[in-house]
């Protein structure tokens, strides 16, 4: 007759029953799973903000004699910039940074060109979801007006009709022509 | 759906490309309007609201004034005539299938007349004038 009480019994056989089924290895296989499975997590906003641009038919297309550095301030897109500029923060002149969504909603001017001579439909969409980059700030206020002219004023968080409202950096992408 | 969306958009922004010199309206509309109402007149759920259906108001009463006195459209730097032509283009580009048979587009004098007006409470009154379209 065993003369253990039966928790000790029942926990017994179950000890037994996971040693049979589970080893170290396979322990170290989930494991790794688990790390791997979630380092791979902060990497799904980039494809969200690469359909969402899809989505809103913001294109970049190339143009002829683009010159220029985009991570200088001086770079003619940002002629009415108001932001960090995004190549300075992981990004690009027309791609928003790592981790970050580009916002939907918008501010838009124009910039002329002075590689070809003409004027051009900027959008700049402010990237969203990530602390402010901090690199790189670049104020340019072609055609820009007050904040109480609202739409015209480039000196507003866009991020703030976005889902998530956190400003980080800022994108130029350019339309179309504006001129003939 | 989504892929018709896209295609869509897409389309509309190589025409705004080869367009925008030629068509005024399109142009003023990608400046001043674009950047919050997006390429095809969606809304953004809670923060603005659609051109998408805009031609509703045109069959409710005072709606064709409405539709000029929103602030985005009374208080923007457009001048009446450029103003007058695109509502005119927004209301068929985004709204084609609710417009009355009957409309008769905007002038430069009527529009400079509305936009005099500017509304406040524009939340109010575009429920309550959506809720009497609803009834027609």
């Amino acid at each position: 007759m065993d003369s253990r009480n039966w928790i000790d019994r029942r926990f017994e056989t179950g000890a037994r029953y996971l040693a049979r089924l589970t080893s170290r290895r396979s322990f170290l296989t989930r494991l790794g799973t688990l790390l791997v499975g979630t380092a791979s997590i902060p990497l799904l906003p980039l494809s969200r903000a690469a359909a969402q641009a899809a989505d809103t038919g913001f294109e970049d297309p190339d143009i002829e004699g683009d010159a220029g550095d985009p991570m200088n301030c001086n770079y003619w897109r940002y002629c009415s910039i108001d932001g960090f500029m995004s190549p300075c923060c992981g990004g690009s002149a027309s791609s928003c940074p790592p981790g970050t969504e580009m916002s939907a909603v918008t501010w838009i001017g124009t910039c002329r060109n002075p590689a070809d001579g003409h004027d051009y439909l900027i959008s700049y969409n402010d990237c969203c979801g990530k602390s402010p980059c901090g690199q790189c700030f670049c104020n340019n206020n072609e055609d820009d007006m007050p904040a109480y002219v609202t739409a015209r004023s480039n000196n507003i968080n866009w991020c703030l009709a976005h889902s998530t409202t956190a400003y980080n950096s800022t994108v130029a992408l350019v339309l179309g022509r504006a001129d003939g | 759906m989504r892929a018709a969306s896209i295609l869509f958009a897409l389309g509309f922004g190589l025409a705004a490309a080869d367009a925008t010199a030629a068509a005024p309206p399109q142009f003023n509309y990608i400046l001043h309007c674009q950047g919050c109402h997006l390429a095809d007149g969606q809304a953004t759920p809670g923060k603005i609201p659609p051109l998408v259906g805009a031609g509703r108001f045109l069959s409710v009463e005072g709606g064709r004034q409405f539709l000029v006195r929103v602030p985005g459209v009374s208080l923007s730097i457009i001048p009446d005539d450029e103003l007058a032509e695109l509502m005119n283009w927004m209301l068929y580009r985004f709204s084609a299938e609710d417009m009355p048979a009957d409309f008769e587009p905007y002038t430069a004098e009527e529009v400079g007349r509305y936009r005099q007006d500017p509304l406040v409470e524009v939340e109010t009154v575009r429920a309550g004038m959506l809720g009497e379209y609803e009834e027609l």
